[in-house]
């Protein structure tokens, strides 16, 4: 077993994991997250997207020793005493979650990316996105939603 | 520093080679993640040993009078930082599906990616990059276009782990590109990258990638034969393009016939002979 430390939406965590276990498992099972969603569990969709020291990373393409020493952020750990971040406001104003599963993920790649470039394009956009699947929105309003924020 | 039972992650190389002189094939080694931890949660493998590398030295690219060095933790997203890197290296590195991706894969992983992943080993086939490996007590260099055995299978000692890549002789001409089923990137069906040099119009130096169309890429020596010290016009754009898939076993996979995935490569890496010829 592996001893694992680290800051999970701002508290400090401790947990034993397998070595072969992965965040994803670690978070859902031994934690009880309940925003991080299973999806393709080969880095194509996105929903169990996870911020890891402000980068995404997907939760189910890392082992849970990668994560000793570091700070993991869900979506649930981005609203701050009760209020929401700018991003999901934006979403909810929007209309762009469906059915809601790719939204947790989606919502952490765009908070990644809006750290990294404050304006970005509408080709950044789309780019970034791309490992970030929807089966309901068809992306515009999502987009719009990211894009809302830009201006 | 993390060391409990069968994870290490270590700060020092030796560290890292030491673990696996002791253990050799027992020991997984992860960089970025994105294709090791998946041979543990989609193929089932259960490893004695997880070495991560992630807190080596490694993630950096040097650029000197010799060439270019790339570590073998660099990040796609930090390759994408540096200017002057080649033009197929940087396409290829945009073609990466999406920004997560880019942010956890690594240079060196993607060598050891199996088609669809591995963009930047066909790119890096086309700059004839060479691989440092590195062991306890030395180092030693293969070329790129003699690493691949078989699907998974390298030549590469047990006790060894990738270090660095190199690029001892950057080509003046180089591009990159590949047909995904997206629009913006994603998994790649067929991709093809050209290293070459025009002297005069005349192919002084030439390299193809081909990435795929096997279980990992491979360099398109038929074609390149045609090219090689040959003034590049139309004619033999056509005759080597003919070439690309000459003596390769193509993988049927999913939609794409052998017949499809060999017209592709074919239209790519015409495509990108003719731009690199400055032909419309």
């Amino acid at each position: 077993m592996v001893k694992v430390k680290f800051k999970l939406d701002g508290v400090f965590v401790e947990v034993e994991a397998m070595p072969y276990q992965t965040l994803f498992h670690l978070l859902k099972d031994s934690l009880g997250v309940q925003s991080v969603h299973f999806g393709c569990g080969q880095g194509a969709c996105g929903a169990c997207t996870v911020l890891l020291n402000g980068k995404p990373r997907y939760s189910c393409l890392t082992l849970a020793g990668y994560v000793d020493g570091k700070e993991v952020v869900t979506l649930a750990g981005l609203a701050q005493n009760g209020e929401l971040n700018p991003i999901q406001r934006a979403f909810i104003e929007n209309n762009a979650a469906q059915c809601g599963y790719c939204t947790p993920g989606i919502i952490l790649t765009a908070k990644a990316l809006l750290d990294k470039s404050s304006r970005p394009s509408d080709e950044e956009i789309f780019d970034a996105l791309a490992g970030n699947l929807c089966r309901c929105t068809g992306y515009v309003s999502i987009v719009r939603a990211i894009k809302s924020l830009v201006r | 520093m993390t060391e409990d039972g069968l994870y290490f992650r270590f700060n020092e190389l030796k560290q890292a080679t030491d673990v696996k002189k002791k253990y050799g094939d027992e020991v997984l080694v992860v960089a970025g993640g994105t294709i090791a931890t998946q041979l543990i949660t989609r193929f089932g493998l259960r490893p004695k040993v997880i070495l991560s590398l992630e807190n080596l030295p490694l993630n950096y690219v040097k650029f000197s009078k010799t060439g270019i060095e790339i570590g073998a933790t660099t990040t796609i997203s930090k390759l994408l930082t540096f200017d002057n890197l080649p033009n197929a290296l940087v396409q290829a590195a945009q073609g990466v599906h999406g920004l997560t991706l880019k942010e956890m894969a690594t240079v060196g992983g993607n060598i050891f990616s199996p088609s669809p992943g591995g963009d930047l080993a066909t790119a890096l086939l086309a700059l004839n990059a060479d691989l440092v490996l590195a062991r306890s007590g030395g180092k030693r260099v293969v070329s790129l276009s003699k690493f691949y055995k078989n699907f998974l299978t390298y030549n590469m000692r047990k006790d060894e782990i990738l270090y660095a890549i190199k690029i001892s002789r950057v080509p003046k001409l180089s591009a990159f590109m590949k047909l995904t089923p997206y629009t913006y990137s994603g998994p790649t069906i067929c991709s093809a990258a050209v290293g070459m040099d025009l002297t005069d119009k005349k192919i002084t130096r030439i390299a193809i990638g081909v990435g795929g169309l096997t279980p990992h890429p491979y360099r398109a020596a038929a074609a390149e034969k045609i090219l090689k010290d040959k003034p590049i016009s139309d004619q033999i754009i056509e005759n080597a393009t003919a070439k690309v898939t000459e003596g390769i076993q193509i993988r049927e996979e999913g939609f794409y016939s052998v017949e499809y995935k060999s017209k592709v490569a074919q239209a790519l890496v015409k495509k990108i002979l003719y731009r690199l010829a400055g032909f419309n």
